[in-house]
């Protein structure tokens, strides 16, 4: 092997070494941290219970399930779009106006949250208001509308990568025995590109989950298990970041670590979840 | 012997440069014209007008008029009251390399009925099996239907690619150059094949060998540089 070679090799190892090291630092830094309520049986009550904090009860239950709410709905409401736009731009109008939207959707993907944020406070959270007339409009429903949109454009283009993943060959024999559109994309794009897409869909609801301004700014915070869609609630991450200017050595800073080690095993799974199916798809 | 196709001032453009120019020609009703000349030349551009496949290319543009006989009368195809769809499913297309589906032999037949949503219909098995004896494969699969497509040979695949192309019964068939990706004997079949869809089937083949030519085309043209050089 010849010096370039063998530097380029452990430069690539240096770097892999490197990332999973941090990665799993985190996961360890947390743990340690966490360790006190391990040793006093306090961590697998935290996730279930309520918060309150009156009655000495410090539960992330609520934010838990405020997080997985929002997710879902963001989810949910993001697929329509998303499938449509991917539709359009990948399947229907590959070039011209289809390319014009997707450099639209690229743009979309740089948007600080903030500005998604904003227009969730000043134009969602006043319609939801007015729509339901309940409340301050500050709730799953608003939060969970706005993270959809958030999380479209990255949904679009994993999508739209998925379509490209078609072989033309397949494309050209259905095209060539008269398929329209709509047979096109159901008998031919989505048995082959369904996998790649379920794998967008997770990383997608990873996202929502790991997106801490929009909740912030937009559900309400109320640290309550929700029961409705137009109950305000609070997420892990939004949880994080009202707590962190507790006292370190309170349980309430505690919190923050199971609301971390949460977090992670959650996205862990998701992520595990879309690799088992993507070595499905390559089987 | 009447004509099925009749082609007038054929202009194809891509990106504004010509690759067809002032194409005439006529094809005669159940007999084989062959299309022959070098790679580039715009043969496989020609029949791409004939189903209008070309349309999903960016930048391509026609210019013409091209009437195909359905029945008694003759149609513009590039009427805008004529459905691509409808013209795909009488004018089929079988490519160079064979293309079939990633799912099982039976289901590849069976794909262009379901597009006409006839799948579903009693005799849907039988025009399976009639359009797998038409094309000289029916012997080779009819134990094996439910098994993958892509596991048959070469020749095979052009096959069953064929007989996908003939389960709608269509008038015109457009081929290029079916035989190219084949040995030998895979193309001695195909041409074989070939002989016997032309009894109900008007056929346009490009092809790069003239020696196959010569066996199986009742007629043949030479396109070089996007226009008509030679007819025999």
């Amino acid at each position: 092997m010849d010096v370039k070679a063998f530097l380029s090799k452990s430069m690539f190892l240096g770097a892999c070494l490197l990332s999973t090291g941090i990665t799993l630092g985190i996961l360890g830094f947390m743990l340690v941290l966490a360790y006190p309520l391990f040793a006093r049986g306090l961590f697998w009550e935290m996730l279930i219970q309520p918060w309150s904090p009156g009655q000495g009860l410090f539960g992330v239950g609520p934010m838990i399930t405020g997080t997985l709410c929002i997710a879902s709905l963001a989810v949910v409401i993001s697929i329509p779009i998303s499938l449509g736009v991917a539709c359009f731009v990948g399947i229907v109008h590959p070039g011209g106006k289809g390319r014009i939207l997707k450099s639209v959707v690229e743009a979309m993907t740089s948007v600080p949250t903030v500005i998604y944020g904003f227009v969730g406070v000043f134009l969602l959270v006043p319609l939801v208001r007015t729509l339901f007339s309940g409340g301050s409009g500050m709730c799953i429903l608003s939060a969970g509308m706005m993270l959809g949109l958030l999380i479209s454009p990255t949904m679009i283009l994993f999508f739209v990568q998925s379509f490209t993943l078609v072989p033309q060959n397949h494309l050209d024999a259905a095209d060539a025995l008269g398929a329209n559109t709509v047979q096109k994309f159901f008998y031919i794009v989505l048995p082959w590109a369904w996998k790649s897409m379920v794998t967008g869909l997770i990383l997608s609801f990873g996202r929502a989950m790991g997106d801490t301004l929009i909740a912030l700014m937009i559900s309400g915070n109320a640290a309550a298990f929700p029961e409705s869609v137009l109950d305000p609630a609070r997420t892990l991450t939004a949880h994080i970041a009202l707590i962190i200017a507790a006292d370190f050595d309170s349980i309430e800073f505690k919190t923050l670590f199971v609301c971390g080690i949460s977090l992670y095993a959650m996205t862990g799974f998701g992520v595990v979840l879309a690799r088992g199916l993507g070595q499905r798809g390559r089987a | 012997m009447e004509p099925k196709i009749k082609i007038t001032g054929l202009d194809f453009y891509y990106n504004g440069r010509p690759v067809l120019e002032n194409i005439c020609m006529e094809v005669v009703e159940n007999t084989i014209t062959a299309v022959t000349g070098p790679s580039g030349q715009g043969k496989s551009t020609l029949l791409m007008t004939l189903n209008r496949l070309w349309e999903s290319i960016e930048g391509a543009r026609v210019k013409g008029d091209i009437q195909i006989r359905f029945g008694q009368k003759f149609q513009n195809i590039y009427d805008p009251g004529f459905r691509v769809s409808e013209l795909r499913k009488k004018v089929g297309m079988v490519f160079q390399m064979p293309n079939p589906l990633p799912m099982s032999i039976y289901k590849n037949i069976v794909f262009p009925l379901k597009l006409t949503g006839d799948h579903k219909q009693k005799d849907a098995a039988f025009r399976v099996e009639t359009a797998l004896k038409r094309s000289f494969l029916w012997e080779e699969v009819k134990d094996r239907l439910n098994e993958d497509a892509r596991s048959l040979s070469g020749g095979q695949q052009q096959r069953l690619c064929i007989a996908r192309a003939l389960i709608l019964n269509p008038e015109v068939l457009l081929l290029d150059e079916p035989t190219s990706s084949l040995d030998d004997t895979s193309g001695r079949m195909i041409e074989a094949l070939l002989l016997e869809v032309k009894k109900t089937c008007t056929l346009l083949l490009v092809s790069h060998y003239l020696d196959q030519v010569k066996r199986i085309a009742d007629k043949g043209m030479h396109l070089s540089r996007g226009q008509i050089t030679q007819e025999w």
